[in-house]
């Protein structure tokens, strides 16, 4: 087999594993919209208060939010994407959130979860807010002292409680 | 006395390789906000390092080894066994696509796709993680269509940065003075 028949079954092999993430990415889309309530996107995050469905979050309000970044001090990467206290104040409203409410952003399939006062939330300083990661899931992360390395990050986003006292 | 398949020397310039990528992942940074900006010096130096030890397994060896230094100092977001197996995931394609390709990292078409698919190894390692950890689906529709063509774009220019690395190379004779060493 010459070098050109190689490298043209290479571009064929690379439109198959397009072809093959695409459609597994649909199916699970498909998957995840049979099972959501009806009025939820796939993708999107379900916000909770006091365990009532309140809504959720969609990429259609990323337009409305103001892009926030900050350089994270244990790699120095970039951590851009959009302030929690937005996507809160977005959904329910300033009346609704006191400065004792609890706001839980968790994970299931990685089993975290971090849960802050709405004071800390809404404090612009401590930048608490979601990156979008590589694979288009949302990311907690902020700079707030104890939640300002990886680690403590919360990876793959699929909910936001929140709990008035 | 049977000979080794790699030789100390080859070894030693092969764990170089690996420590250059973490190097390069730790202290270079691009103000690319894109998914897989870091394929552009990654792939380049599994390129260059696949040539200047050219056996088959080079590439896969530096991937390992960079991949077991990446899991031990805690680079990544989702656990070391993750960070570990697209680490290697790199160097084991590279090294299957060489082999396919016959390896000849000199011709730059070859070079561009051994950058596409070795980086294209480690977008699908962390995709595969995502589907077996049960991750949520993607927040924004297309978000992995998005990654997935930044991933064969910056391997790209990875494969293609480490063909011009190897031609520099070859100008200022290193691979004769390699010959030499040998």
């Amino acid at each position: 087999m010459d070098q050109k028949k190689r490298i043209l079954i290479a571009g064929v092999i690379l439109i198959m594993i397009l072809g093959v993430v695409l459609g597994v990415d649909y199916l699970q889309r498909q998957n995840a919209a049979a099972q959501a309530p009806a009025n939820m996107p796939p993708g999107s995050i379900p916000i909770y208060v006091d365990d009532t469905f309140v809504g959720s979050f969609i990429p259609d309000d990323l337009s409305q939010l103001p892009a926030v970044s900050f350089v994270d001090a244990e790699e120095g990467k970039t951590q851009d994407g959009w302030l929690l206290r937005d996507v809160l104040l977005l959904y329910l409203g300033e009346d609704n959130l006191q400065d004792q409410s609890q706001v839980t952003v968790s994970s299931s399939s990685r089993e975290k979860g971090k849960t802050l006062s709405w004071a800390e939330v809404e404090n612009q300083k401590n930048m608490v807010m979601f990156d979008l990661s590589g694979r288009g899931t949302l990311k907690l992360v902020s700079v707030i002292p104890g939640f300002d390395i990886r680690d403590s990050w919360i990876q793959d986003v699929d909910k936001i409680e929140i709990t008035s006292p | 006395m049977k000979q080794r398949y790699f030789s100390t020397f080859q070894l030693i310039l092969l764990a170089l390789f690996s420590a250059l990528i973490i190097v390069a992942k730790i202290a270079l940074r691009t103000p690319l906000q894109l998914s897989g900006h870091s394929g552009i010096f990654w792939m380049a130096i599994i390129i260059v390092g696949a040539r200047v030890v050219p056996k088959l397994g080079a590439s896969s060896l530096i991937g390992v080894t960079s991949g077991l230094l990446a899991s031990f100092m805690g680079l990544g977001d989702f656990g070391a066994l993750n960070t570990f197996l697209s680490y290697a995931i790199v160097g084991v394609v590279s090294d299957l696509i060489l082999w396919i390709l016959r390896g000849d990292t000199e011709n730059i078409v070859v070079a561009i796709i051994v950058g596409i698919f070795g980086h294209l190894g480690k977008f699908l390692t962390k995709w595969l993680f995502g589907i077996i950890t049960g991750a949520p689906i993607g927040f924004v529709a297309l978000g992995l269509l998005r990654a997935f063509i930044s991933y064969v774009v910056f391997g790209a220019i990875g494969g293609i940065l480490g063909w011009l690395t190897l031609k520099a190379l070859k100008r200022a004779g290193f691979f004769a003075y390699m010959a030499e060493k040998r």
